[in-house]
């Protein structure tokens, strides 16, 4: 389908890169994607009942500007630049070395200032677009009945999309002048995590600090503001203003996402070209040095060697599973002080988040050595059969889930001995059943879609998913002292788990499927 | 009998049939004897990878029968997929290892003896002239580079039977030169090679017998000689002239 643009210019560009960013979405996916549109409908359905309940609630109503209000509204911002930050800098990266599609654009008689700005624009319509939905599912009803200056929320999500890209793009390009073009993308990514994670590790600063405190740092603020404890600083009221449509305030946050969207495109422009170009060639390492190691014998040792190593070099992956144990960081350090100073029962939350996690880890790494296999037609032509191939990639996927999972199980079992060992079992049997739904339900990917890994196995993830609660549930119940009712999620569990069962023969013909499908 | 007397045989096609959209290989016969070097032409989609992807285990056919070495492939896919290797155009290897620790998976694929297969891979790489590049992983390597690692890779288990598509793409003049060499040393000391190549001055070259192959079906075979005579062709003329008239009768 032909672009509804004039050839060669910012818009018809701009429709080129929001086209490509659509089918990377979209990529994978069956051709009607009727699950995905299903769910989206249900999600979009819901958040749209509850902007009708939003307008009718505040109907006659209008926000005040009162200190609390203002804090609430930039803390909600913060979360809302940091997740959009975290996007832009990765994409900002990545961008970088995507060398075939540089090549091609400023190979063209297009400017490469207007190459790079379309580029950088794409930035930042892809960070706020997956917010501005959501909000104009939400606001638009309150909108239509009585706030149309409420509209004044798009030009602050646009605002901080310009801003989150800008700075996005300014963080790149700051990576790749200080460490250079080999390690700029790992870095940026693991960067793009830990901003990701940012807010949550903010919030959870008084578990992490030992304070025993049960509310969070955003918590805390809110309160304190509330009670007159601490002001908010100069200038803090500009957001929430700007939401509420007053025009000042809206024109001057939109002045400095522009401002710093277009020092940061135009500006850095042809730097972020020269880049690029210095990327070529970026990969090359210097080789090894020391003893050679001695072989691996067989195929299952030489499978699980390639998958250890293949998973340790991946940075995409890494930042992911970084992610994730950020995440089980503060969870851990609530279970240490939940066993030192409370009943047992206490720990059930946490040893279900714990089991629950494991599963989502060990999904995700399965995912890369089972279905994001780089060379399946090697593995094809060789004599080794499916089942033994599988079970060195099942084993390379749970490896690292089990060091993952070794501190905060410690830490428990310290405390409380019986609820370290529920915990440890029922992490084990969900990274366990993840990954054998991994194995028999695989489908061929590529390790760059990890993020949307189960772009072409919804019931798949959906099953995972509640196989996941399901275990956690009855780890929940066992640390809580409730045995026999723990019994019954696994039973159900387990149901499940033979339901989606497939025999060696019958993974070997659902990939010789997708592959004639595929050729 | 197409399961006597096949020792001499190295691999035996019989009406072997794939239909995908349309047919892809229709009724082929094709016998690839042991020792020799075999070189399967055709026009852009003529059938040439899927037949060898069939032959390979990669792709499942809708009927016909193949033999490798006297092994039923499709009956016993295992014990015939340990006789031979297979090297297509798109060097099948992983950019994130090293080529020693790329071989080390295969060899273990393969089930060598891991002592024999670090030698074998060392020796492999140094012919090869990656030695100096055996730590160093694949993601910054050319083109050539990587398909040179993927043929060490096809040649670390020693197969019987050797089966290159286009195995010449993206290699330089030397390159070139050193893997026809290495092919030709194989077959002189017994090994058998299927190669496919669009380079006609290869086959022409190098081939012990040449099957000729479109729309799915073998149009002729032998040696360039009997192509010729085939063709009714004058000695003399080049395989390209045998090859354009067979194909354009074909097409006809």
């Amino acid at each position: 389908m032909s672009l509804p643009f004039k050839p060669a210019s910012t818009p018809w560009l701009l429709a080129h890169e929001m086209r490509l960013a659509w089918r990377g979405v979209s990529a994978g996916r069956k051709s009607s994607g009727v699950g995905s549109i299903i769910a989206f409908a249900i999600l979009g359905a819901f958040a749209l009942a509850g902007g009708v309940f939003l307008a009718i609630a505040t109907k006659g109503h209008e926000v005040p500007i009162t200190p609390f209000a203002v804090i609430i509204v930039d803390m909600v911002l913060a979360v809302i630049l940091t997740l959009m930050l975290s996007t832009t800098l990765a994409a900002a990266a990545n961008a970088l070395y995507e060398r075939g599609d540089l090549d091609l654009l400023f190979s063209s008689p297009l400017s490469p200032r207007k190459v790079l700005f379309v580029r950088a624009l794409g930035l930042a319509v892809g960070a706020g677009f997956w917010f501005v939905l959501p909000a104009t599912l939400l606001l638009t009803p309150a909108i239509l009945m009585g706030h149309p200056h409420w509209a004044g929320v798009f030009g602050v999500l646009v605002a901080a999309a310009l801003a989150a890209s800008g700075f996005g793009l300014l963080l790149a390009m700051a990576l790749f002048a200080l460490i250079g073009p080999r390690r700029t993308r790992t870095v940026a990514q693991v960067m793009a995590a830990l901003i990701g994670a940012a807010f949550f590790l903010a919030s959870q600063y008084r578990n992490l600090m030992g304070e025993k405190a049960s509310e969070s740092l955003f918590t805390r603020i809110a309160l304190d503001v509330k009670d007159g404890r601490i002001q908010p600083p100069p200038f803090a009221d500009l957001p929430l203003r700007a939401a509420v449509g007053q025009p000042i305030p809206l024109l001057i946050l939109m002045a400095i996402g522009l401002g710093l969207f277009l020092f940061a495109a135009r500006v850095l422009g042809r730097r972020f070209a020269d880049a690029a170009a210095a990327t070529q060639g970026a990969e090359t390492r210097k080789a090894a040095k020391g003893p050679v190691r001695d072989f691996a014998a067989g195929a299952f040792r030489a499978t699980l060697r390639k998958e250890l190593r293949l998973i340790s070099r991946d940075a995409a992956l890494l930042s992911q599973v970084l992610l994730r144990v950020l995440y089980m960081v503060p969870l851990a350090l609530v279970m240490a002080r939940s066993a030192a100073h409370m009943p047992v029962w206490a720990l059930a939350g946490p040893a279900a988040a714990v089991t629950f996690l494991a599963g989502q880890v060990a999904g995700s790494l399965v995912w890369i050595t089972v279905s994001a296999e780089d060379t399946p037609d090697l593995l094809a032509i060789s004599p080794t059969p499916i089942g033994v191939l599988n079970r060195a990639k099942l084993a390379a996927a749970l490896i690292p889930v089990a060091g993952l999972l070794v501190a905060p199980i410690a830490v428990l079992a310290w405390y409380a001995p019986l609820a370290g060992l529920w915990t440890a079992l029922g992490s084990g049997l969900t990274a366990w059943t993840a990954g054998l739904i991994g194995v028999w339900r695989q489908k061929p990917g590529k390790r760059a879609d990890f993020k949307r890994r189960r772009g072409g196995s919804f019931l798949s993830a959906l099953a995972e998913l509640f196989i996941a609660t399901l275990i956690g549930g009855a780890t929940a119940l066992a640390v809580a002292g409730l045995l026999v009712w723990a019994v019954i999620p696994l039973i159900i569990a387990g149901a499940l788990m033979m339901a989606l069962r497939r025999s060696d023969e019958q993974i070997a013909a659902a990939l010789r499927a997708a592959s004639a499908t595929s050729n | 009998m197409l399961w006597g007397a096949v020792l001499t045989e190295a691999l035996v096609i019989r009406g072997l049939n794939k239909t995908f959209a349309k047919p892809a290989v229709s009724d082929l016969d094709l016998t690839v004897r042991a020792g020799e070097l075999y070189a399967l032409l055709g026009p852009n989609g003529a059938g040439k990878t899927t037949t060898l992807r069939m032959v390979a285990g990669l792709t499942q056919p809708d009927a016909g029968e193949i033999a490798i070495f006297g092994v039923d492939a499709r009956k016993d896919p295992s014990a015939a997929k340990a006789l031979l290797a297979w090297a297509p155009d798109e060097a099948m290897i992983y950019d994130k290892l090293t080529p020693l620790e790329y071989l080390e998976f295969v060899a273990g694929l393969w089930n060598i003896d891991p002592r024999a297969a670090k030698a074998k891979a060392e020796e492999l790489l140094t012919t090869l002239g990656l030695a100096s590049e055996a730590r160093r992983r694949c993601e910054g390597f050319s083109r050539g580079m990587k398909q040179k690692v993927a043929l060490a890779g096809a040649l670390i288990h020693d197969p019987k039977l050797l089966i290159l598509d286009e195995p010449l793409t993206g290699l330089d003049a030397a390159a070139a030169r050193l893997v026809k060499d290495m092919l030709q040393a194989r077959v002189d000391a017994g090994g058998t090679v299927i190669l496919t190549t669009h380079i006609l001055e290869v086959a022409e070259r190098m081939a012990d017998r040449i099957g000729i192959i479109a729309g799915g079906r073998l149009l002729a075979e032998g040696t360039l000689e009997e192509l010729r005579s085939r063709a009714g062709e004058a000695s003399g003329r080049t395989l390209e002239d045998v090859f354009l008239q067979l194909t354009a009768e074909a097409q006809a």
